[in-house]
């Protein structure tokens, strides 16, 4: 995270990193290790346990935030992650029907539900495994969290109806995205990796992400005091790489949907580069030969750290992630 | 061409939303009849956003209030369309897979194949595969059109296919594929007729399945 000179990038999987094969492994398996600190803890902790990752990290999923804040979720299966079931407020740009945000305080929003199992969990994990491994936690950025509030596609609309209510919208959730930041800082994370999806190119133009979600990340990501900050977005990020870093986080975490050798030349030094194997190609549908060739050539182009470029999906085969492992660390 | 209809082409490239039902309606009290309206005027502007959204002018937020507008004209011209066989160039069951809820890029392809001038029966999302053969056949639907973002929905793809070779539907109903979880290979391997990487291409992904231009 430092960015200093190393004769090898570590390997570490920076976002969501189960899979069955850990599940099945350390004897901890979806959907009960999203809501027991335990189980999480020792569920996070498999990618280095199990294949060796260089890392070990909290939380499996992004609606945890959102389900604190009373959004319905599904809670998902074995193989698949929880997922939004309906979103609490109606914010409809059509008919200028808007809520107040309304939102219980961010002290509150740490004392109960799955954020308080999250903060648990990496309590654990920085107990256990903090002395050989740094501590990932997970958490949610706030343009996507106020989405999963009010629907993405009605928050995305908003930009071009009624600005001021999208960002009444995001400057309500925010403290508590940076309440939680802090928490999980303090609860012993050394890097708290924030996603914030919604803010990708596939449903922002470039020109809106510092207004809409690069303003508010430097504010609940960027000052988290005692931890490294990582800035998660998928898609093609080329774009709005440099608009990342201007948030003062540490590092950027990126899909392979931007070319290795460009996003570094891009980067130019600025932040620490996370990524950007892909989780589709090859993790998930490629050889073990192509997953090492993806994490060789990562490396080579310069990023500092060798990761999958998204949540994995829990399907990967164990062979293609030993693999990743091998082709870094011999 | 009409300056009317120029107008209303220009009115949803550009997005002025409150202003299409008027500019729909003076293209009508003009003497221009509905169909016109749809493949001459909706359609060619929705094929200009596409354009500039291949070309990176345009992001999701300028395309939806595009679509957006572009219902509002819509909304004027399908009544006074039934009836008229000619009127649909086809029609498409387009839905989210089971297990996940991701619809927001299945909205701009129902909005894009909206505007090729396709009749679009909209399931939403998480929706059984069980039901999206049911509609298609319900509708008469020349294409299947799925997406999912969840990698493990991309099991329930492969049974579409699986089901409709199994109904003897396979080749009648066409499917095309899309979404983050999804790829070129992977269509191929499932059998799939097709897969786009963005709502431009699945535009011109059914227009090609359907032999239109």
């Amino acid at each position: 995270m430092r960015k200093e000179p190393l004769d090898r990038p570590p390997v570490a999987v920076f976002t969501q990193s189960a899979t069955i094969g850990q599940m099945d492994a350390v004897g901890c398996a979806w959907p009960e290790a999203h809501s027991d600190a335990k189980m999480m803890a020792k569920l996070g902790a498999a990618q280095a346990t199990v294949f060796g990752f260089e890392a070990v990290r909290s939380s499996f999923c992004l609606t945890a935030e959102a389900e604190r804040l009373g959004c319905n979720v599904d809670p998902g299966k074995k193989d698949r992650t929880p997922m939004l079931k309906k979103h609490p407020f109606n914010f409809d740009p059509m008919s200028d029907v808007y809520d107040e945000p309304n939102l219980m305080d961010p002290e509150e929003f740490l004392k109960g539900g799955r954020p308080a199992v999250i903060i648990e969990a990496t309590r654990l994990m920085a107990d256990e495994y903090g002395k050989e491994y740094p501590v990932i936690a997970g958490n949610t950025g706030p343009f996507t969290l106020a989405g999963h509030m009010v629907s993405t596609e009605n928050l995305v609309f908003g930009i071009m109806m009624n600005p001021e209510e999208v960002h009444k919208w995001i400057a309500a959730v925010n403290p508590i995205v940076k309440a939680y930041s802090q928490a999980l800082s303090d609860a012993g994370a050394d890097i708290i990796q924030m996603s914030e999806p919604s803010s990708s190119t596939d449903l922002l133009s470039p020109d809106m992400f510092t207004e809409y979600s690069g303003n508010y990340v430097k504010d609940s990501l960027a000052c988290v005091k005692d931890a490294y900050s990582v800035l998660h977005i998928c898609g093609d990020t080329s774009a709005i790489l440099p608009l990342m870093a201007d948030t003062g986080v540490t590092g950027c975490s990126i899909e392979e949907k931007v070319d290795s050798a460009e996003a570094v030349k891009i980067n130019n030094g600025r932040v620490a580069l996370v990524g950007n194997i892909g989780v589709v190609h090859p993790l998930l549908q490629g050889t073990p030969e192509d997953c090492a060739a993806a994490a060789k050539r990562i490396a080579a182009a310069g990023f500092n750290i060798v990761s999958p470029g998204c949540g994995l999906s829990a399907l990967i085969a164990d062979e293609n992630l030993r693999a990743v492992v091998k082709a870094i660390k011999g | 061409m009409s300056e009317k209809l120029d107008a209303l082409i220009d009115i949803v490239v550009t997005g002025k939303m409150k202003l299409a039902k008027d500019a729909t309606q003076a293209c009508l009290d003009d003497g221009i009849d509905a169909k016109t309206i749809i493949f001459e005027g909706l359609s060619k502007a929705m094929a200009i956003v596409g354009d500039k959204y291949a070309a990176k002018q345009y992001f999701l937020p300028q395309v939806l209030l595009s679509a957006n507008t572009l219902y509002q004209g819509l909304n004027l011209c399908l009544p006074l369309l039934q009836g008229d066989g000619s009127a649909s160039k086809g029609t498409v069951v387009i839905a989210v897979v089971e297990g996940d809820v991701h619809d927001i890029g299945k909205n701009i392809v129902k909005a894009m194949l909206t505007g090729l001038g396709l009749n679009v029966v909209d399931l939403g999302k998480d929706v059984p595969i069980k039901d999206i053969i049911a509609s298609a056949q319900e509708n008469n639907a020349s294409i299947i059109a799925e997406s999912t973002l969840m990698t493990p929905t991309l099991a329930g793809m492969k049974q579409c296919e699986a089901d409709l070779k199994e109904n003897g539907l396979k080749g009648k109903i066409k499917t095309m594929i899309g979404g983050g979880a999804t790829s070129k290979e992977f269509a191929e391997q499932i059998g799939a007729d097709g897969w786009s990487y963005d709502a431009v291409e699945a535009s011109h992904l059914a227009a090609s399945i359907l032999g239109i231009q």
